[in-house]
């Protein structure tokens, strides 16, 4: 029993000085379930601050009331505006919304128009303009934005209803109607006349919408007509399989590039690197050498994949082939530079292995190529925008989603070749300073 | 050929070199001798540019060794104390890669590799991964793979360590041979034995000074004895050996004892006290004295200490 007890020891002993084994087994999934749990925790949590561009073309009071709610409501922040050519701050109107959900501005817009609800109009009419990029984030924010009307406007319906009522019937035609039609039922099914009219006069509409079960919600509901019209990727072959390849390709990019990177470690461990060194070549020629290396890797991988995506898929990547490459490239620098970055700040592969890993879970977690990161607690997406995943993915949904052209994203570029830059730099200083070469 | 002039170097507060000049000669065969941690490796290291030193200097030919000094360094192949080759490729590929960093033409260069893989007896084996080579057979290549450029200067840094006697014996023909063709060996290693064999003179280092240098011959002179008894270990040897301090300094050596003995020390004297001790032998030697006594005698440390 002694023995066992100091074999127990001894793997304790081991395992705590086991820096990577200790930050996989405890800090990763810690991160993760806090990560998770702030997701999925339920409606207390439910996404706020979502983006929702937004005119109000109607003059009614329920109109009104409409755009009151979902100002006030914590779940959206609607836009009422965009910046033109010159810089300058101008309204939505219906093709420049429209343009703003197309460049992938926003996800949805709901327009309210001047026509929406009438004297002589039984219901609610919007429209609803949308980029599904995200199937996950669209179905939410229609949901969503359809309990948040539905929730606050039933009183409001009714009023409109009776106020129709009198205008069709007259002045206090209502009852008279309803005392008559009191009356035939109670002739017909023996029943107190009284006690019906009373229930008609008495029922409380609000019930009615609260009652989701009963069809008289559904009659609601369908007073609330929505007409919707995708305006992105309705021509997209496979619409998912477009959506998921990008992530999942950049977080498989930065684990095999994190890996091919932090090989210097174990070439120095060898003495590899010592014997290159003892022949004409300088440390940074091996720098260099080692990250073009990992830079084609990169694109060819990057490139390897998403034709995997072409042929199992039918993900159309030709159509905006020269754009794709162009992000391709970009991302391949960044990652890169992140595996360099891995080397440059481990002393081993296996401790590089595991802060590779932390980093890399944790980057694709806030970085969208799990799920969206609207429905991340907010600081977490401010984080997600510092991650490579995240604009690599942007830049690839906007390539293959949107057929954006060069223009379009170049900033998606510029920041992965900014983000690279900075990482190499700082990376070039830890070579210098650190024991890569010692 | 090498010239080290006062050179020191220091990591943080640990001086591994501190002030050394050695002068090696073209063709010599010359050895460092010294225990783990003496600063071999170190002075290796900036003989071939991997460390700057801080302060004196490192000549080649007359040429100043540098971190980029390239010409020096196409005079030099290494030897390194590891096996410093890739595991997963072959022993071909593996020589393929290093000979490609001293611009050798392509075909050049497979001639090259064929004659010096020939020559480790490895030519046969050159398709096959290096992670499936014995112990000796990695370290032929290691060797190889620091020659394919016809280096003037040979630095080799424990080449055998972890070898079984065979092989290193096969490793010291071959740097034997490579020694009388005109190439210069500057060789590490913390086996006297080694040291004893293969150089024609010797430096002996320790907490990064040169204690002494000279032929092996010079060196013994040092010492106040000329001879040293040798006793072979068994369980009675072994049981009595506090009566062998009473005629000299022991050294405990793998399968002997080596007996230094005190100044006017009569040999029939300590034959007498080991009959009368019971102490049975098998073997016992009469023989000049070694490195390592002489390494006892300069430091008061074992060189395996």
């Amino acid at each position: 029993m002694k023995n066992i007890l100091h074999l127990i020891k001894k793997d304790y002993i081991i395992f705590w000085h086991d820096k990577p084994a200790f930050s996989l087994t405890f800090i990763v999934p810690v991160f993760l379930i806090y990560l998770f749990g702030s997701i999925f925790s339920g409606p207390g949590n439910s996404p706020s601050g979502i983006q929702i561009a937004f005119i109000n073309n109607s003059d009614s009071k329920i109109a009104k009331k409409l755009e009151s709610v979902l100002d006030t409501t914590k779940t959206f922040q609607l836009i009422r505006s965009y910046t033109d050519d010159k810089g300058k701050k101008a309204a939505f109107d219906t093709n420049t919304i429209k343009d703003y959900i197309r460049k992938g501005n926003a996800s949805a817009a709901l327009v309210i128009p001047r026509d929406a609800f009438t004297d002589t109009s039984m219901g609610l009419k919007l429209k609803f303009y949308y980029d599904p990029k995200n199937e996950m984030e669209m179905q939410l924010i229609e949901g969503l934005l359809t309990k948040s009307i539905m929730s606050q406007m039933p009183g409001l319906f009714m009023t409109s209803m009776q106020r129709r009522s009198e205008i069709i019937l007259g002045s206090g035609k209502g009852k008279s109607f309803n005392k008559k039609i009191a009356g035939v039922v109670s002739q017909y099914f023996n029943v107190d006349t009284a006690k019906i009219n009373k229930w008609m006069s008495s029922s409380n509409p609000d019930s009615m919408f609260n009652d989701t079960t009963s069809k008289k919600a559904n009659f609601f509901i369908d007073l609330l007509r929505i007409d919707k019209e995708q305006l992105v990727g309705k021509e997209i072959n496979n619409p998912g399989a477009t959506r998921s390849v990008g992530g999942w390709a950049i977080m498989f990019l930065l684990f095999s590039l994190s890996g091919a990177s932090t090989s210097l470690l174990d070439e120095n461990k060898s003495r590899v690197i010592l014997r290159i060194l003892s022949a004409p070549v300088s440390r940074e020629q091996i720098l260099f050498g080692k990250y073009l290396y990992n830079f084609s890797l990169g694109c060819i991988q990057l490139l390897v994949m998403f034709f995997a995506g072409y042929i199992l898929f039918h993900i159309d990547i030709f159509s905006n082939f020269f754009n794709l490459l162009l992000i391709i490239i970009a991302a391949s620098l960044a990652s890169t530079a992140f595996g360099m970055f891995l080397a440059a700040v481990s002393r081993t592969q296996s401790q590089a292995s595991g802060l590779g890993t932390l980093l890399i879970l944790t980057m694709s977690a806030i970085g969208g190529a799990w799920f969206p990161t609207f429905i991340l607690p907010p600081f977490i997406q401010i984080l997600s925008k510092f991650s490579i995943v995240y604009w690599s993915m942007e830049g690839f949904m906007d390539v293959l989603w949107r057929g954006s052209g060069t223009l379009d994203i170049l900033p998606y570029i510029g920041i992965l070749i900014g983000m690279a830059a900075i990482v190499n730099i700082f990376s070039i200083i830890r070579f210098k300073k650190g024991n890569l070469f010692l | 050929m090498i010239s080290i002039k006062n050179v020191t170097k220091k990591f943080s507060k640990v001086t591994a070199l501190d002030n050394i000049s050695i002068e090696i000669n073209e063709k010599e065969f010359f050895g460092l001798l010294g225990p783990n941690g003496a600063g071999k490796s170190t002075l290796i290291n900036l003989l071939v540019g991997y460390f700057h030193a801080d302060s004196g200097e490192l000549l080649i030919s007359g040429k100043k060794v540098g971190k980029n000094n390239y010409e020096v360094r196409k005079k030099i192949g290494l030897v390194p104390q590891s096996i410093a080759l890739y595991d997963d490729i072959s022993a071909q590929e593996n020589l393929e890669i290093i000979g490609s960093f001293y611009n050798i033409r392509k075909n050049l260069l497979r001639a090259i590799i064929a004659e010096n893989l020939n020559r480790v007896e490895l030519y046969e084996r050159r398709k096959d991964k290096v992670k499936g080579f014995s112990g000796g057979m990695k370290r032929r290549l290691n060797i190889a793979a620091g020659l394919l450029h016809d280096p003037a200067v040979l630095l080799c840094d424990e080449p055998t360590v972890g070898v079984d006697p065979q092989s290193r014996n096969a490793i010291f023909d071959y740097l034997e041979k490579l020694n009388s063709e005109g190439k210069t060996i500057i060789y590490t290693t913390h086996y006297m034995e080694e040291a004893e064999r293969l150089c024609s003179r010797i430096a002996i280092i320790d907490h990064g000074k040169i204690i002494t240098s000279g032929s092996l011959d010079k060196l013994i002179q040092l010492l106040p004895y000329k001879q040293t008894i040798q006793i072979n270990k068994n369980h009675v040897t072994e049981t009595k050996k506090e009566l062998f301090n009473k005629f000299g300094a022991i050294i405990d050596g793998q399968e002997m004892y080596e007996l230094t003995p005190f100044d006017n020390i009569k040999f029939s004297e300590f034959f007498k006290a080991m009959e009368d001790n019971g102490i049975a032998y098998n073997y016992i030697d009469i023989q000049k004295p070694t490195l390592e006594a002489l390494f006892l005698h300069l430091t008061g440390r074992r060189l395996r200490d």
